[in-house]
């Protein structure tokens, strides 16, 4: 069933997914500080640092649909969306730097970065 | 073949497609990353591409879009991931049958098709939420895409093996 070209394509295939693993490992920020970010539509509408957090705040965000979003400390997620494929909600809480989680539908995105206390090492 | 049995079998692969994409939708995949499934509307790609060409195939896929996005009321961004994924699929594996297909398989075809479809989908996500912070995900939809490839390819295999034994299309 399996031609030759077949193993020069799965070769390829191999190539690109082991450096998209690479590149996202090396883009991935491992600092102390935690800050979370909420973006609609390419904008960051909000940034909250996480560790300095004491009480547990809702944020919303009407467009196409209706968002609601929990901030608590140490953590964010998507609480509630109007929207049709729920997947934003069903992501549940972002802990850690490097994680996402996406309301497609609704042009949002919020996630999780090491910016607080990042020094730029590579100036 | 004449004109009435090769709308009558599109028509057919239309439905099939469609019938498909719904199903689909009901089986729960533990990712919770838009794009994750298994593409079975793909097998439908697949069959077009081999027995009737690249430009019935873009027909069946563009209607088969449209139509699900209408039936199953998921809305405008929804719709625009699954063409934009389709097209680039079918456009991918169109060429790669039209140009190579003595050195791939069905199955080498059907990944290619399936990664180019998450790509498709990727894209568009950048454009629609006007930012590359999507583009985390594309490891993860790469592998899921040679995994949906895999499984699509070999039940195309299957089934274009056993459509060449009943000869529905001769005639």
């Amino acid at each position: 069933m399996l031609k030759k070209g077949d193993l020069i394509l799965f070769g390829v295939i191999i190539i690109i997914i082991a450096s998209a693993f690479l590149i996202s490992n090396l883009s991935h920020n491992n600092s102390a500080g935690k800050t979370a970010e909420i973006i609609h539509n390419g904008k960051v509408l909000r940034t909250f640092d996480l560790n300095s957090i004491t009480k547990s705040e809702d944020i919303t965000i009407d467009d196409k649909y209706h968002n609601i979003i929990r901030v608590e400390q140490g953590r964010i997620r998507f609480l509630e969306s109007t929207c049709p494929d729920q997947i934003c909600v069903k992501t549940g809480w972002l802990t850690s730097n490097g994680d996402i989680a996406v309301c497609l539908p609704n042009q949002a995105i919020i996630k999780i970065t090491g910016k607080a206390d990042n020094v730029d090492i590579v100036a | 073949m004449n004109k009435t049995r090769r709308i009558t079998i599109l028509a057919a692969f239309v439905s099939l497609a469609i019938v498909l994409s719904i199903l689909e939708s009901s089986i729960q995949i533990p990712i919770p990353i838009a794009g994750v499934k298994l593409g079975l509307a793909n097998i439908v790609t697949i069959l077009v591409i081999i027995t009737f060409g690249y430009k019935d195939a873009f027909i069946v896929v563009t209607l088969r879009c449209i139509l699900v996005s209408v039936l199953s009321g998921s809305g405008l961004s929804i719709f625009l991931f699954s063409i934009a994924g389709g097209l680039l699929s079918t456009l991918v594996m169109s060429l790669l049958y039209a140009f190579l297909r003595k050195n791939l398989s069905i199955l080498g075809i059907s990944i290619a098709g399936s990664i180019a479809h998450n790509i498709g989908q990727i894209t568009v996500a950048c454009i629609w939420l006007n930012t590359f912070l999507v583009l985390t995900y594309l490891p993860v939809l790469l592998v899921s895409g040679v995994v949906a490839g895999i499984i699509v390819g070999i039940i195309s295999k299957i089934v274009s093996d056993s459509m060449q034994k009943i000869k529905i299309l001769k005639g």
